[in-house]
């Protein structure tokens, strides 16, 4: 009696959400991976071809496919280091005593509020004009210069871009994550005598867990798909030395009309990522406190 | 405590409701609307729509929409777009059979790659107006209509260079070293594929005696780039571009024309459509400007051509594909949209029953060429699909980054490049 | 003591300013022609004038986006709280088999990059369409649906983390004294969450405010679409009517400055709230 009830009173929980999502998300996911076993140029009215794992088996020979998924490996490496470093940072700093916590708060998640390409045609501007002034002016030259141009610093500079503008944004939930934390536990650690720092290593940051989970999984998904700002900060160049992932599906798909490979590619890449990531959600919510 | 509950379930519920109610008003508008083709037979008014490329023209288009629909009853409704997705979205549409009537396509390939959804204007009444070999043909079939004639070379200012100065390899090579003495960028490219490859790339193919041809030998083999003298004079000219001016994947699209338009620049690789950001400098600019020949071989023509065509959609129904070609017919044989094709979307026209006055000095130039036939083709509408966005342009950017490689080596990367894609 | 804060207070000032450069680029660059733009971006505009304001205001059929996007920003957005939350609340507390996959693959889609589904989306839609009469496209339920489909996951993901923060005793006391779970949740869980759904709130009107791609393929008729599409006009194959662009997204973003700037007051009172319980 009571485990039907509970049964009912999950799938009245959960139903609505996972019915919109089937709908929107796996249907669609789903018929791709129909597609990765055909050959087909993406136009509905021209034939598809089944050529079974065809697709699969080329695309471990396909050298700009194994270059674009060690770029974009190596991207998220230092983009999630770097985006959850600053990230927690901002957030310590802005819910400190500070005067300016509340008002660098905003200033810093305002990034965030500038969607899309018009981000990367910004930083081109700052790239291209304001990194050649300031190399001018500190006689840094050898630092401030068109990174964009380089095909070695060109992805230095997406990292860069994009770590600008999702630093705010995991700061908000690093913030959500700090005020979770009961006031009392610091009030008596504090009374205690515990420093800042003390106070920081053992309270703070264990209960910041549920916050790492989210942030560090979060930075991972968005630096896998990144795609509007590699595609308007660099359009994949110098010399291809920034066509990540996302882009080099859509290139396969839409510029090379190779519907069913570039179908092959996503599902091989996203089986490998899903299992890296997946992995570190398992392991970081292990260390998670309940309360 | 229950009021608090039964709050809760109120709001849910109000939500619900208030998505439903979203959804079956629109369901209604929808179903006045017709968008679909289904339910336009039995409305009084037939629907088309319009889904284009070109941005630069969308609002005018608007406008010439309604004017449309007040004097023929006939809605036309104009999707918004973005330049540089465009053929993904009508790919999109099209797939889901909800595509537009009326489109636009490129070239051969994209027409090849749509064969299936064209509907033949053959038929048409603007037909006999076309202007010699300025349609878009498949198979014998006639399948879009141009919007207007574009043309590309030299941009040049009248102040430091004459036509006379830039005859061929050497000449041209002479007046980059003077110019770059005077200590003024001879030569302007930028950093978007079209203009630091695409267009520039088509000489070598267009001064050959049929281009067609000749990339048809190409594809099937009994070619090279590497062992024909015009790719190998190509191959030294970018070279010579390389040595003496500055490097143009530093510099964007507008700010090569910025370059020119304040005389920092002597010359710039572009084409008539340039004249829509050199306006912007119309106070400034106390120079005139020409358009000449690109000096490939001795080459001495503009290369002319259509960058872009109306299709209409063969998979509709009979009653919206007529409707959709009596649009075109309108748009090109009406007082109204021949004055919005010159005045409004400034195209050169490519009718022969439009007359084109007033014209800026760049299109004026195009328009002269065309006239008197002086003309070269453009070949990149026979290249392999995207070839120029994902092969030319990542070799072109090595090729000006890297100052160890040579035109030959140029020239044989896009040789190989070619031979990929073709496969 | 009181130097060390002082000088963090002022670098903690002049890192938000650095923050902010490219906002003030996007800010000058609304007022400046485009020869003004070309000889140097980063100056100041020679006069303010609010010309190109108007002409990108006129341009969007700003009102009429306006009223688009919030319409579909906050309906979309209300619908992810109230399902993600009750969502997450029971995969967080049930601990079964069934429970722990579906809250995998909620995440795990959040891996899959829009653009390799956006086209058998739209088949699918489309198929909907034909076969049962509801309108998934152009309208804007259809939008709301989708959004609720594509944001589901990453707010079921919040929460679920959140969720256990929040001591199961208080849960077990109401269940004693025969709440139902229906009650126990909205009356003792969902304000207790109150920081993360405002988080919630904040990135997903960000994100679906700021969405293009999905609208784009999905809203044609001219009167439903958002203030981003109709940001098209400015946006050429090869240039970019800098001016116009810059005004209509200065435009854009001003309302959810504003959202942002009273929500935030929001998390701050609803951790008081918490601490007076």
């Amino acid at each position: 009696m009571s485990k039907t009830k509970d049964r009912l009173w999950f799938a009245l929980f959960t139903v609505p959400t996972l019915f919109i999502f089937t709908i929107v998300v796996i249907v669609p996911f789903i018929y791709g991976i129909v597609y990765a076993f055909f050959q087909w140029d993406g136009i509905a009215a021209n034939p598809k071809v089944f050529v079974g794992i065809e697709n699969f088996i080329k695309l471990w020979s396909d050298e700009r496919f194994l270059h674009s998924a060690w770029i974009t490996i190596k991207f998220t490496i230092m983009a999630v280091i770097s985006v959850n470093l600053l990230g927690l940072t901002f957030a310590l700093l802005c819910t400190s005593a500070l005067k300016m916590a509340k008002l660098s708060r905003t200033m810093i998640f305002m990034p965030n509020l500038i969607g899309g390409l018009i981000l990367g045609y910004i930083w081109q501007f700052i790239f291209s004009d304001a990194f050649a002034i300031l190399g001018e002016l500190t006689g840094f030259d050898n630092i401030f210069f068109n990174w964009l141009l380089s095909p070695d610093y060109a992805i230095y500079a997406i990292v860069f871009v994009f770590t600008w503008q999702m630093a705010g944004y995991m700061m908000i939930v690093y913030i959500a994550g700090i005020q979770n934390i009961p006031e009392e536990l610091m009030e008596a650690a504090k009374i205690d005598g515990a420093n800042y720092w003390q106070r920081l290593r053992h309270i703070t940051l264990p209960l910041l867990m549920p916050a790492f989970t989210i942030c560090l999984f979060l930075t991972l998904s968005f630096a896998f798909k990144v795609y509007d700002v590699n595609l308007s900060l660099t359009g994949g160049g110098p010399v291809r030395s920034t066509e990540m992932f996302a882009m080099h599906i859509y290139n396969e798909i839409f510029r090379y009309n190779n519907y069913g490979y570039g179908q092959a590619k996503a599902i091989i890449f996203f089986i490998i990522i899903a299992a890296i990531s997946l992995t570190q959600v398992y392991m970081t919510k292990k260390r998670e406190v309940e309360m | 405590m229950f009021r608090k509950k039964r709050w809760f379930i109120f709001t849910v519920f109000a939500a619900l409701i208030l998505l439903l109610a979203a959804c079956g008003g629109n369901q209604t508008d929808e179903a006045a609307g017709g968008s679909e083709g289904e339910t336009s037979e039995e409305s009084s008014g037939q629907k088309i729509t319009i889904f284009q490329s070109k941005v630069e023209i969308s609002e005018q288009l608007e406008a010439l929409a309604k004017e449309y629909t007040e004097e023929t009853g006939v809605e036309v409704e104009v999707w918004g777009t973005t330049g540089d997705d465009y053929f993904q979205q009508l790919q999109i549409h099209l797939n889901s059979d909800s595509g537009p009537s009326i489109f636009t396509l490129d070239g051969p390939y994209q027409a090849q790659q749509l064969q299936s959804y064209l509907a033949d204007l053959g038929d048409a009444e603007f037909v006999p107006n076309i202007a010699p070999n300025m349609e878009l043909t498949l198979d014998g079939k006639l399948v879009g209509l141009p919007y207007g004639v574009e043309g590309f070379g030299i941009v040049y200012n009248k102040d430091l260079v004459s036509p006379e100065d830039v005859k061929d390899y050497d000449s041209f090579v002479a007046t980059l070293q003077r110019l770059k003495d005077e200590g003024i960028n001879p030569f302007g490219l930028s950093q978007e594929a079209y203009f630091l490859i695409g267009h520039i790339s088509n000489y070598p193919f267009s001064v050959q005696v049929d281009n067609v041809e000749f990339i048809k030998q190409l594809e099937a083999g009994e070619v090279t780039m590497a062992d024909t003298p015009e790719f190998q004079e190509f191959g030294k000219f970018m070279e010579a571009i390389r040595e003496y001016a500055v490097n143009p994947l530093d510099v964007t699209y507008d700010e090569e024309v910025g370059d020119f338009a304040t005389g920092k620049s002597a010359m710039i690789h572009q084409g008539n459509w340039a004249w829509g950001l050199l306006a912007d400098y119309e106070a400034e600019m106390d120079f005139e400007v020409g358009m000449m020949p690109f000096p490939l071989a001795g080459n001495d023509k503009l290369a002319v051509g259509v960058g872009a065509f109306w299709a209409v959609n063969g998979t509709k129904n009979q009653a919206e594909i007529d409707a959709a070609i009596d649009f075109l017919n309108w748009l090109v044989s009406s007082e109204t949209g021949q004055r919005y094709i010159v005045e409004e979307f400034k195209f050169v026209p490519a009718m022969t029953n439009i007359a084109a006055d007033n014209l800026d000095p760049l299109s004026q130039d195009v328009l002269e060429a065309s006239n008197s036939g002086n003309t070269i083709p453009w070949s990149h509408a026979y290249y392999p699909p995207n070839l120029v966005v994902n092969e030319f342009t990542p070799i072109a950017q090595e090729f000006f980054l890297n100052e160890d490689m040579t035109g030959e080596e140029l020239i044989q990367k896009l040789d190989e490049a070619y031979q990929n894609a073709v496969q | 003591m009181k130097i060390g804060k002082m000088i963090k207070e002022t670098l903690l000032f002049l890192l938000g300013i650095l923050y902010l450069s490219p906002i003030y680029i996007m800010i000058v660059n609304s007022f400046k022609t485009r020869s003004e733009l070309y000889e140097n971006v980063l100056a100041l505009p020679d006069q303010f004038t609010l010309e190109y304001y108007r002409e990108a205001f006129a341009k969007m059929n700003f009102f009429n986006a306006f009223t688009n996007s919030l319409y579909i920003t906050i309906i979309s957005v209300i619908f992810i709280v109230i399902f993600a939350s009750m969502t997450a609340w029971m995969l967080a507390r049930t601990d079964n088999l069934l429970s722990r996959v579906i809250f995998m693959v909620f995440i795990s889609t959040m891996l899959i990059p829009f653009q390799t589904i956006m086209m058998p989306l739209m088949q699918e839609m489309n198929w909907i369409m034909k076969t049962t009469g509801i309108p998934m496209l152009n309208t804007h339920g259809g939008l709301i649906f989708m959004n609720i489909g594509f944001h589901a996951s990453m707010a079921v993901f919040l929460y679920h983390g959140f969720i256990k923060a929040i001591p199961r005793s208080l849960e077990e006391a109401a269940t004693i004294d025969g709440a139902t779970k229906w009650g126990v949740f909205w009356r003792i869980i969902f304000p207790m969450l109150k920081p993360t759904t405002v988080t919630v709130m904040i990135l997903d009107v960000i994100s679906i405010w700021n969405d293009y791609l999905l609208p784009s393929l999905t809203l044609k008729a001219k009167e439903l679409r958002t203030i981003p599409l109709s940001t098209f006009y400015f946006f050429g194959e090869f240039t970019i009517q800098w001016n116009q662009a810059m005004a209509g997204l200065v435009m854009t973003i001003i309302p959810v400055v504003i959202f942002y700037m009273f929500s935030q007051k929001y998390i701050i009172k609803g951790i008081a709230e918490g601490a007076v319980k």
